[in-house]
């Protein structure tokens, strides 16, 4: 008994001197530093979605009054009436585009990787329209496809003699142009993205691979891709995700007019024109587990490869 | 690592400055007036102070929060200068709160108690929920003889709101100097003339649009279309009777029918509207149409003061600008409906000072505030003058649509809503958008009547599965 109580007074130390000492300090730092970005995590992203989860549900209006619980009718509804489910079509346009904006950013960040002059204005060029504010971005390709002769692109084909085109309206183009709008307004990232990550290997494998003799398409293919795979991959992740949720070009563009419609502007309309929120909690719910599984399908595709 | 620290400061400063900048304009963007109440945190606290204050008799003056839509009106402060007779008749002060997209954010507010004192019942609010967040004003028998629409936000026979201003529903906007120039002296009054007097003005103008469908910001300008129906059925019960008699929604040579059915034909006609409709822009077809490039559009009459408002700007004749009535006749005449813009309603959650003198305001305002006047609105008040620029509606029979009849409230928006054909919606996949997008390629009578089908047939499944018909009909 005595020799413990001569021992103790080292270990059984209160609070405040615990949180005096160095473990206490080191994790009262933790905490307080991480209680400020998690109290936003929940309050603005972890109970409204929560509360989303438990909206899909409910028949309920944006008033919040006449709350009705009806289980899953409102993805029985989803899943039988296709009206919904069919904007989904127009993502695909998008992932088509995504392939090849993944394409075309992997070829401009090899470029801008070697030796070419004023590689540093390119990639400033390159990145800035990712910088700008998507609404900015929308009112210029709108101008840039305007059908009448005073569109940018119908200025342009005039000087060739060809007559202009209606762009936003003709259906077998129009999604194809806001598929390069959006193109050209997120490449930026994924250049920037992959020059990084070329960037990263290692000086001197190049330098072995000069030494044995190895042109730029063996270079390519031998050493930055198999060094940027993960990066690809990711980036392939985010491109479907983007697809997948396309939202504002369409919305400010062409307002879903003419067939550009996309899951979320049908999601919004059903939500805030015809206050169904039940059935667009569960629209948007059904988006997420579409992610979801597309992420899980990348994961197990590039487990396996390597 | 002095330099480091130094960084780190600065950087923690501009953060906090773009934090506080963020919150600040937050509440400018949505106008509010009060300093005090821009922080919804503080907003239950400041409600009780409030309460405890009106009950003071030592003549402490009482705040009325009144929330509006008219951000313009707010803003070029005559709105405030309007009130400053109110306040000093009642030593009150009235804030005024103006919402640049009024029924989203106010229905978001009304999730809560706090919504103002006096305020514009949003559309989203159902008839049959209006007692859950209004305070009556009282019965429809007391009122429907000193105000027009009384019935508009009506449940059970008690009066949740009054029209702060009206308009004819229906009409279209026209520049009368082109109409006349190009040899139109009688306004038409067929579809048919309407369509041979736009092909008219195509013919002795080749370079003036004859109709501009603004087609790009389609989702509300072709919801101006539906606001000719009840004028083109001249039948104040159109609507209850279509339910009753559980008609289609599109009965060939029927309103609903004849309006879209202008409506295509003369979209389908692509020398009639403007090259593309998709590229159309609003803000600068009110200055064209004040220069007679755009001949006609088919607009609310709120329209007129703002073309009117441009050519005056411009310095073009604000007269050119005139408004006929929907081209539909009845037994050779023409019906023109009215009705009521955003009804004035009072917070059920304020205490009863403010309810009292809030009251006192929708009557002050409809009365006596010179609002209707100034925006060339048709006063609330039965009986009393019709604005200007209704000349040409001087042959018009006026009328307004009839309250549904008890047990039907409510069912035709909610089998609208239900169904989603959307008659005042602009969504993507809207008929109406259909209709302009199928005229625009040219898809012939056959297209029309393929969307009218789908149309009738989504109705039709939502209204024969609404209870509430089922049981008004027995």
């Amino acid at each position: 008994m005595a020799n413990n109580s001569v021992a103790n007074p080292v270990k059984r130390r209160t609070l405040g001197q615990w949180l005096r000492g160095y473990t206490g300090q080191k994790y009262l730092t933790t905490v307080l530093f991480l209680a400020v970005p998690i109290a936003l995590l929940v309050l603005f992203t972890i109970i409204p979605a929560i509360n989303m989860i438990i909206f899909s549900f409910q028949q309920r209006d944006q008033l919040g009054l006449n709350v009705e619980w009806v289980g899953l009718d409102n993805y029985k509804t989803l899943f039988t009436d296709m009206s919904y489910l069919s904007t989904l079509i127009n993502s695909l346009y998008y992932f088509v585009g995504s392939f090849i904006q993944l394409g075309l950013a992997l070829f401009i960040a090899t470029l801008l990787c070697s030796k070419i002059k004023l590689a540093g204005v390119f990639k400033g060029v390159i990145f800035f329209p990712y910088l700008m504010n998507g609404v900015a971005v929308a009112l210029i390709f709108q101008r840039f496809f305007r059908g009448d002769d005073g569109g940018t692109l119908n200025s342009i084909i005039s000087l060739f003699g060809a007559d202009p085109i209606k762009w936003l309206s003709n259906t077998s183009l129009n999604n194809w142009c806001l598929v390069f709008a959006s193109v050209w307004r997120y490449i930026g990232f994924d250049i920037l993205m992959f020059i990084g990550a070329i960037q990263s290997i290692s000086p001197d494998i190049y330098e072995a691979a000069d030494l044995d003799g190895a042109n730029a398409w063996q270079k390519f293919w031998h050493i930055i891709f198999p060094g940027i795979r993960t990066i690809i991959a990711l980036q392939l992740i985010l491109a479907i995700k983007g697809a997948a949720s396309v939202f504002e070009i369409p919305y400010i563009i062409t307002g879903g007019k003419f067939g550009t419609s996309t899951f979320v502007i049908k999601t919004i309309e059903t939500g805030f024109q015809y206050q169904k929120i039940g059935l667009a909690s569960a629209m948007a719910i059904v988006l997420l587990i579409i992610i979801l599984i597309i992420t899980v399908i990348q994961k197990i595709f590039f487990k396996e490869k390597r | 690592m002095k330099a480091k620290r130094i960084l780190a400061g600065i950087l923690a400063a501009s953060a906090a400055v773009s934090l506080a900048a963020c919150s600040s304009s937050s509440t400018s963007s949505t106008g509010t007036t009060s300093s005090t109440k821009g922080d919804t945190s503080s907003t239950e606290s400041n409600a009780s102070t409030d309460a405890s204050s009106t009950e003071t008799p030592s003549g402490e003056k009482l705040t009325l929060k009144v929330l509006t839509h008219r951000t313009d009106r707010k803003d070029d402060g005559s709105l405030d200068a309007m009130t400053d007779a109110f306040e000093e008749k009642y030593n009150c002060t009235v804030e005024y709160q103006a919402f640049k997209d009024y029924a989203g954010d106010v229905s978001t507010m009304m999730n809560t108690k706090e919504y103002g004192d006096v305020l514009m019942i949003p559309d989203t609010v159902k008839l049959s929920d209006l007692s859950s967040f209004f305070e009556p004003l009282g019965s429809y028998d007391e009122l429907k003889d000193k105000y027009r629409w009384a019935d508009k936000k009506m449940f059970d026979g008690t009066v949740y709101g009054l029209a702060h201003v009206g308009a004819v529903s229906g009409g279209i906007c026209y520049n009368k100097r082109v109409w006349e120039e190009a040899g139109i002296t009688t306004l038409p009054k067929t579809a048919d003339e309407f369509i041979a007097d736009l092909k008219l003005i195509k013919e002795k103008f080749p370079d003036t649009i004859p109709y501009y469908t603004n087609y790009k910001d389609g989702s509300w300008t072709l919801c101006q279309w539906p606001s000719l129906v009840m004028s083109a059925s001249g039948d104040a019960e159109y609507e209850n009777k279509k339910l009753t008699n559980k008609e289609d929604l599109f009965v060939e040579g029927d309103a609903y029918y004849n309006v879209f059915k202008m409506m295509y034909d003369v979209f389908s006609d692509s020398t009639l509207i403007e090259a593309d409709p998709v590229s159309s822009d609003w803000e600068g077809s009110k200055l064209m149409i004040a220069k007679g490039e755009i001949a006609t559009m088919t607009m609310g009459s709120w329209a007129v003061s703002q073309f009117k408002q441009v050519a005056t700007e411009n310095g073009l004749n604000p007269d050119d600008i005139a408004y006929m009535p929907a081209p539909f006749s009845k037994d050779g005449k023409q019906y023109a409906e009215t009705t009521s813009d955003y009804c004035i309603g009072v917070n059920k959650n304020s205490d009863d000072a403010h309810k009292d003198l809030g009251k006192k305001y929708i009557e002050w305002f409809i009365a006596e505030s010179g609002f209707s006047k100034a925006e060339g609105g048709i006063n609330t008040l039965q009986g009393s003058e019709m604005p200007d620029y209704l000349t040409a509606f001087s042959d018009c029979v006026f009328f307004e649509k009839a309250t549904a009849p008890e047990g039907l409230t409510g069912v035709w928006d909610a089998i609208d809503k239900e169904s989603e054909v959307g008659i005042w919606q602009g969504d993507a996949a809207n008929f109406k958008l259909q209709m302009a997008e199928a005229a625009f390629a040219a898809k012939g009578d056959a297209g029309f009547k393929e969307i009218v089908d789908a149309v009738n047939a989504k109705w039709n499944t939502a209204r024969d599965a609404n209870a509430d018909l089922a049981a008004y009909l027995g």
